[in-house]
């Protein structure tokens, strides 16, 4: 009774988290022949995951400990910590969980989705390999853990990326994602190696205890290779291609992994060297570089999304632009940015998980994603459309969708920051954000009217719905948005404070484990009040009583009573007006919308494109110089 | 009881004051008498007053015809909600120091709940699956693109130069901009603030979609755009939406640069918004359409991004250094 | 009442929809010459609208040519009711000196039925302000006609 007790006590439940998916994995790569058993083993390590996760926002998130997890029961001998441990603080449960939820939607939608490949036995096997990277690192304690973790869900990635390796571009795109993948991996590695040679120790909590009070030139080239390391994972700017390629090709289930997960694990790698390994969020000159590269990585994102005409990839494009905003509302270092931030990478998950979803519904039933060959599917998917529709107004910041609430969070943000600080550089910020979310906005215009809208093509007259199960994965999503969207406050109060709070909290981070704290240098949050008010659900209700009131006067006024066209063949009367002519096909192609403002833009847009060359070798080259830009700044203001 | 009366008197905001009533009225005839005073410059006798009332009672009397392309449910949607949505936002714009909802949304809420009717619009004309839809909403989004930076700069502007009078720093609550007018007199009164109502000003046509900016609707090369499948009532109810947009911007622009100037009687502060609303759309939109003729969408965008946005960067800048 | 209104107003906002049925452009530059600041048609409500949906009056000019014919009647039949045709000039109405021709079809009113002819080669803006008004007021009387 006693053991059994034990064994559940909430202590052991991130490595039960953690596990699970790895059994799941092994498990069926042994005996996953059979479709029933595999399907079992897949939906309960996923199941099981989400459970440990949740069953830690009690203590972790409501009473405020940080979970120090030592295993095999071994501890600090010495003074160094030398066994491997987990650290679970509210930050680092935030992406757990954040985790756990994304990965439980996208395994419900694959066994549907994923039914028609072959091989799906390796699917589940690197899928389920691929959350427990995920999972791991974002618990764990220790900073080689977190390169081992990394290395995994690269991998795991990769191959998942190149999984549908007849599809035109996956093995190239898998070969593009591991070359630079690697080399954002080894980055890591000899950052980590290097910070162990400075300070005898991996574990995360002593390292922040040693290393700002034990800075040179190698801890201050580590901090660059951690960086750009963790930059490579989260795909921010220069890396933005890769993710478009690997997006692009990998089947809809694993993007939302690779979108709204994994790149979160490298924000969170971000966050974790920043603000605890080296404490240096304070300096003036590292919120700049946070800040410079998320709003580069917003702008030119957006930018390159409007010019897709792929479905996938223009989401690829848009993933990035919305880490951008994440990433600059962390590097602005202030409580309510932080916060921001951290519920922009809540609402990023969700609506950009539904969206891919969304586009792997229409991939799964017309066989392609050119938004050149779409149209019209509104008619023939009518519940993918409204879930789309959501996912999209979500992820343009329209008013009540959750992109909205924290994108006003990160517009406040930003502009309180330029006030407080004087620095009419931060007000630029601000301008970039709130036109990067119009042109948002435009970019999917685009896509509905290409995909969804406009006119049915004739081949694509036998299009059917998509299944209740990846409806219904559809459907969590796009509840999670509303209910993010509706209820700000109980986000920002349960989830992105606690976490908020815990980034800046490094002293407590580091006495959790058994390490003295009192040298950590403590970043005053501060406090702050909004500038604005936004109340979702009293606008909402006055949305809905004035949409009533319209629609009572106009259902009194018989606006109901229209002409359908009831004859089968085209009655002229029914057909759209082609200027006399008889009606045909002609939709307008993704690629000639918005012509007027990239005629515009047209220097900008050419420069793009020649400098996205699609050569792997440029983008690792890319990777280099960023490297060396970044090593040289943090060797000048570190 | 007081419950009940309170919920009375919300659903009177909504459904009179400044909501339905009000808008349909009040913006039908800013629409006649736009459409009298670029008569009256053009030297011609032009339609009466009325002509919009008569326009939109006659389209609630034609036939509606669904296109058999077109998806039915949001095609017949798009129009009511584009118009539910306009009343809300003139809800939340202060007359003066009278505000039918109070707290509930800010400048930044307002600026992205003008999407809303656009995105309406935008979807209507989509479902229809007509062609010329397709190239109307491209040259209407780009439209928003365009007005969205000077619009943008301008809220900032005004956001600044109230919270640092007020000592928060920032302010972007309409009623407490309202209520620094009110102690402090009109913010148009301010030199800094000159070059953002401006600005402002040249923001109205574009966003309303009035002439020289009307590309997307343009009826001699798209044959309306958006709206060339529309009939009947449902084209009423987008004419509305036009009539109700006008009226939603010019009180906007009254409400941040023109406040301060209210009596405290509510009926006399309804007439006087309306008369400021009158002015701005004459000299906004009706003396812009009698002067110009319709510009290209390219050339609509850069107008917008260097001619508009150039003045409200300046007002941005004289507020930042507290002028 | 609300009928009435209806009614009323349908009689007051006449918007048009102009077709060339072969024209020689010359009826087509009287009609634009209409809504001009010296005639302003504008004043009885008249507007040209861009698609046959938001017509209530056609206005066809020309001797309706083969070419044309199905694309004038596909055009009529997408204007919602209550609606007016109404020939402008006289070839609509005769044919006039094209009459006979091998590429001719009409007149117009042998395919639709027209309300309102306003005959002349081209007719005065005067006349074809006049037509429109009778057009207008027929209109009126068709609305009242619906249920």
């Amino acid at each position: 009774m006693n053991l059994l007790g034990n064994v559940l006590s909430y202590q052991h439940f991130p490595i039960y988290a953690i596990m699970v998916l790895f059994m799941g994995s092994f498990l069926i790569a042994a005996f996953g022949e059979n479709r029933r058993v595999r399907n079992i083993l897949a939906l309960l390590s996923i199941t099981a995951s989400l459970i440990f996760s949740l069953l830690l926002i009690n203590p972790v998130i409501l009473r405020g400990e940080i979970i120090g997890y030592w295993m095999g029961a071994r501890s600090i001998a010495g003074g160094y910590a030398i066994g491997i441990a987990l650290e679970v603080d509210a930050l680092s449960l935030f992406f757990a969980l954040l985790a756990a939820c994304a990965i439980f939607v996208s395994g419900v939608y694959s066994i549907q989705y994923m039914s028609r490949d072959d091989n799906e036995k390796e699917y589940y096997t690197l899928y389920l390999l691929l959350c427990g990277g995920v999972m791991g690192m974002v618990l764990s304690g220790d900073l080689f853990n977190m390169f081992i973790m990394v290395e995994i869900l690269t991998f795991a990635a990769v191959a998942l990326t190149a999984f549908r390796n007849t599809a035109r571009g996956a093995v190239e795109a898998a070969f593009k994602y591991l070359v630079v993948g690697c080399m954002g991996s080894t980055f890591i590695l000899v950052g980590t190696a290097m910070l162990y040679a400075q300070t005898h120790t991996l574990n995360l909590a002593q390292l922040a205890q040693l290393v700002p009070g034990n800075m040179n030139t190698a801890t201050k080239a580590a901090f660059a290779l951690l960086f750009v390391g963790f930059g490579t994972k989260a795909f921010i700017v220069p890396f933005h291609p890769l993710a478009a390629d690997a997006h692009g090709a990998a089947p809809a289930s694993v993007s939302v992994i690779i979108s709204g997960v994994l790149t979160k694990s490298g924000i969170y790698g971000i966050i974790r060297i920043t603000y605890f390994l080296f404490q240096s969020m304070g300096l003036g000159t590292m919120q700049f570089l946070l800040v410079f590269i998320g709003s580069v990585s917003m702008f030119v994102c957006v930018t390159m999304a409007l010019a897709q005409h792929d479905f996938k990839r223009l989401l690829a494009f848009h993933s990035i632009s919305q880490i951008g905003y994440v990433l600059t509302a962390v590097g602005l270092c202030t409580a309510l940015g932080l916060s921001a931030g951290l519920y922009h990478a809540i609402n990023h998950t969700l609506f950009k998980g539904l969206l891919f979803l969304a586009a792997g519904a229409v991939l799964h039933e017309t066989g392609t994603t050119d938004l050149n060959k779409l149209g019209g599917l509104a008619r023939k998917m009518p519940h993918t459309t409204v879930l789309f529709l959501i996912g999209a107004l979500s992820i343009s910041g329209v008013p009540p969708f959750n992109g909205f609430a924290s994108k006003w969070l990160i517009y406040q943000a930003t502009y309180q920051k330029a006030v407080e600080s004087g620095n009419i550089g931060f007000l630029l910020v601000t301008v970039i954000a709130l036109i990067t979310s119009v042109l948002t906005l435009a970019s999917f215009v685009k896509v509905s009217h290409s995909v969804f809208f406009g006119q049915l093509p004739p081949e694509l007259e036998k299009v059917k719905e998509v299944s209740w199960g990846m409806r219904f994965a559809m459907g969590i999503f796009a509840l999670l948005c509303i209910v993010t969207g509706l209820f700000p406050n109980l986000v920002t109060t349960y989830l992105t404070e606690p976490a908020a709070a815990a980034a800046f909290s490094v002293q407590r981070y580091i006495e959790a484990m058994g390490f003295d704290g009192s040298a950590a240098v403590e970043i005053l949050a501060g406090s702050f009040r909004y500038a604005g008010v936004w109340e979702p659900v009293s606008w909402l209700l006055v949305l809905c009583i004035a949409l009533l009131a319209v629609t009572i006067a106009a259902l009194a006024g018989r606006y109901d009573n229209v002409s359908l066209c009831r004859t089968a063949a085209g009655d002229s009367k029914y057909q759209l007006f082609y200027g006399g002519e008889e009606q045909s096909f002609s939709q307008l192609g993704g690629d000639d919308m918005f012509w007027g403002f990239k005629h515009n833009w047209r220097g900008y847009f050419s420069f793009m494109h020649r400098l996205h060359s699609g050569i792997v070798n440029d983008y690792a080259l890319w990777a280099v110089a960023d490297l060396a830009l970044v090593m040289l700044f943090s060797l000048i203001v570190l | 009881m007081t419950v009940i009366l309170e919920a009375l008197r919300y659903l009177g905001y909504v459904l009179v004051f400044p909501g339905f009533l009000f808008c349909f009225l009040a913006g039908m005839l800013l629409c006649g008498i736009d459409r009298k005073l670029v008569a009256k410059m053009q030297k011609r006798v032009g339609p009466p007053i009325l002509q919009p009332f008569y326009d939109f009672f006659k389209l609630c009397g034609k036939e509606t015809i669904v296109p058999a392309a077109a998806e039915r449910i949001s095609f017949m949607l798009a129009p009511l909600l584009g118009l539910a949505a306009l009343v809300v936002i003139q809800l939340f714009i202060p007359v003066f120091s009278f505000t039918a909802f109070y707290g509930m949304a800010d400048i930044i809420v307002i600026l992205y709940l003008l999407l809303i009717p656009a995105i309406s619009i935008i979807m209507g004309g989509a479902a229809s699956g007509s062609p010329y839809a397709g190239v109307g909403l491209s040259r209407e989004m780009v439209t928003i693109i365009s007005c969205e930076l000077p619009l943008v700069l301008v809220l900032l502007a005004v956001a600044k130069t109230v919270g640092s009078a007020m000592g928060t720093g920032l302010c972007f609550s309409l009623s407490d901009i309202a209520e620094y007018q009110e102690i402090n007199g009109s913010l148009i009164t301010r030199i800094s603030m000159l070059p953002a109502a401006a600005a402002m000003l040249l923001v109205i046509p574009g966003e309303t979609g009035s002439h020289p900016f009307d590309t997307a609707e343009a009826e001699t090369e798209i044959c309306e755009g958006l709206l060339a499948e529309y009939s009947g009532a449902a084209l009423g109810v987008f004419k509305l939406s036009h009539a109700v947009k006008m009226l939603t911007l010019s009180s906007l622009f009254a409400a941040l640069f023109l406040g301060g100037l209210g009596t405290g009687i509510l009926v006399l502060d309804a007439l006087l918004l309306f008369l400021l609303c009158a002015g701005i759309t004459a000299v906004s939109i009706s003396l812009v359409h009698a002067v110009t003729a319709r510009l290209k969408i390219e050339q609509i965008f850069k107008f917008y991004w260097t001619v508009v946005s150039l003045p409200a960067l300046l007002s941005l800048v004289l507020a930042w250094y507290g002028l | 009442m609300f009928k009435k209104l209806i009614e009323e107003s349908t009689g007051r906002s006449p918007w048009l929809f102009h077709i060339n049925a072969g024209s020689c452009n010359g009826c087509d530059i009287e009609l634009v010459s209409v809504l001009t600041p010296r005639y302003d048609a504008e004043r009885l409500g008249f507007k040209l609208a861009g698609s046959p949906r938001h017509a209530d009056i056609v206005v066809v000019t020309g001797p309706v040519t083969k070419q044309s014919l199905p694309r004038v009647l596909r055009t009529i039949s997408q204007v919602p009711e209550p609606r007016c045709i109404v020939t402008m000039g006289s070839c609509p109405q005769s044919g006039n000196v094209f009459r006979g021709s091998y590429s001719v079809a009409g007149p117009l009113s042998k395919y639709v039925p027209v309300d309102v002819d306003v005959a002349g080669c081209a007719p005065k803006p005067e006349a074809v302000i006049d037509g429109l008004a009778l057009a207008a007021k027929i209109l009126k009387e068709k609305r009242g006609r619906m249920k």
